[in-house]
């Protein structure tokens, strides 16, 4: 993308970080909306891809710890591993928009995105196999939890970011990248 | 969608709710630790003693405390059963199908259930005794160490703050497109998942242009009047820490180094 200003760059993270709390109580009324539609996913793969690393890793971080202290989801004994998973969607997310350059946006935004969304899982797993839950965690209950529960929400991650992104290009409150 | 936001941070004068946000927040790490150390009789009874007369100390109401205990009274049980039932298939105390429960196997579902109970306790009393403002302000301080590494603390916290004022206006916002799209006919409640995947989309795209559409006036504006990053930005003097805020401290660490002398 072309270069947007230091201070939009931050509100754009802001306002990611509050649709980090709001989404989710948004699809609250959706039965198992957290776990099947993944919504607080949603806006940090947004923020890593439209304004790079740095503050992807920010929304990542900062979401999952706001959503707790003004609504007490995720818990608080899940907090961390969710902080992870989505500080590395974000950071992830971000440095594969900075590296590849295809001239085609729909090209970078789905490498950036699978890339991020495969790399995410497998730190989250590492993470849960080495620190939250050593020796309970094996790899079924990774593809498992990761993967088989949380295919809607992946399938709405594919499809959603890019039309949020070219929504927001056409609407011009983000600039074309090429 | 407020109501579930009204519930969190109460307006009070307890003790707690006088201390200061940086020392509630390392205090609450402490705490941590000692709940997670946790291993023998007298190592809970003291862990136990401690949660509860934080809570009484905080004059919260026992079911607002209690609240998100009881939300997840699913999982625990669930937690519980899955360690009694599987944590040690060599010596149980009886054995049908793939069911092994053993007395190490409740004992180990009984301390996890019981270190998420408290942890859980302990960081709901934060956040009802501490104003989100309040919480980023400590934050900021906390993280003033990163600038070593480069991190710039004073943006993280603007920008943290920022994201704390967006919260209810994106709120009111969302529940106006989610009642526009309802009466375009868009079926949130559906019991059908492909429905109810799909009823996502109305919702998703209208909410990030009209947030983005915010972000970008509010960054004109702060353009504008000369803001270019918080590190030039002057800040109210921060009230230094009272006696009673050191007290808490040493109270909280005196409570670790008991837990640690019991361990040895």
């Amino acid at each position: 993308m072309k270069k947007m200003s230091y201070v939009k760059l931050s509100i754009i993270t802001a306002v990611s970080i509050a649709l980090c709390v709001v989404l989710p109580m948004a699809f609250h009324s959706i039965p198992n909306a957290g776990s099947i539609i993944l919504p607080m996913h949603i806006p940090v793969l947004l923020c890593g891809l439209i304004c790079g690393p740095f503050f992807g890793l920010l929304a990542g971080l900062a979401g999952p710890l706001l959503s707790n202290l003004f609504t007490g989801m995720p818990p608080a004994a899940f907090l961390p591993q969710m902080m992870i998973e989505l500080a590395v969607y974000g950071l992830i997310c971000g440095l594969m928009m900075k590296m590849i350059r295809t001239k085609k946006v729909f090209v970078d935004l789905y490498i950036s995105l699978i890339v991020s969304i495969i790399i995410g899982r497998v730190v989250a797993g590492i993470a849960k196999a080495l620190i939250f839950a050593p020796g309970n965690f094996t790899m079924a209950v990774w593809t498992t939890s990761y993967f088989v529960t949380g295919w809607p929400g992946i399938v709405i991650q594919l499809v959603l970011i890019p039309a949020v992104v070219f929504a927001l290009m056409k609407a011009k409150l983000i600039p074309e990248r090429y | 969608m407020n109501k579930l936001l009204a519930g969190r941070y109460l307006v009070g004068n307890s003790l707690l709710h006088r201390l200061d946000g940086r020392v509630k927040i390392i205090c609450l790490l402490i705490l941590i630790a000692l709940v997670i150390g946790s291993r023998s009789v007298s190592s809970y009874a003291i862990s136990v003693s401690a949660v509860c007369m934080i809570v009484l100390l905080s004059k919260l109401p026992p079911a607002y405390v209690l609240g998100p205990v009881g939300r997840l009274w699913l999982f625990f049980i669930t937690i519980f059963l899955m360690n009694a039932l599987f944590f040690d298939t060599l010596n149980p105390l009886y054995s049908w199908w793939i069911f092994h429960p053993s007395v190490a196997g409740i004992k180990q579902g009984f301390s996890v259930v019981v270190h998420v109970v408290l942890v859980l306790i302990l960081s709901s009393v934060l956040t009802m005794t501490t104003s989100p403002t309040e919480v980023t302000t400590a934050l900021e301080s906390l993280i003033k160490p990163l600038k070593l590494i480069g991190v710039p603390t004073e943006d993280v916290a603007m920008i943290i703050s920022i994201a704390i004022q967006f919260i209810p206006t994106l709120l009111e916002e969302t529940e106006a497109i989610k009642m526009a799209q309802i009466a375009r006919g868009a079926r949130f409640e559906s019991k059908k998942l492909k429905e109810r995947a799909f009823s996502v989309f109305p919702l998703v795209i209208p909410i990030f242009l009209s947030a983005f559409k915010r972000a970008d006036e509010l960054s004109l504006a702060m353009e504008a009047r000369g803001y270019r990053n918080a590190k030039k930005r002057t800040k109210r003097k921060k009230e230094p820490l009272s006696s009673k805020d050191y007290i808490a401290l040493c109270i909280c660490v005196a409570l670790c180094l008991v837990q640690f002398l019991l361990l040895r």
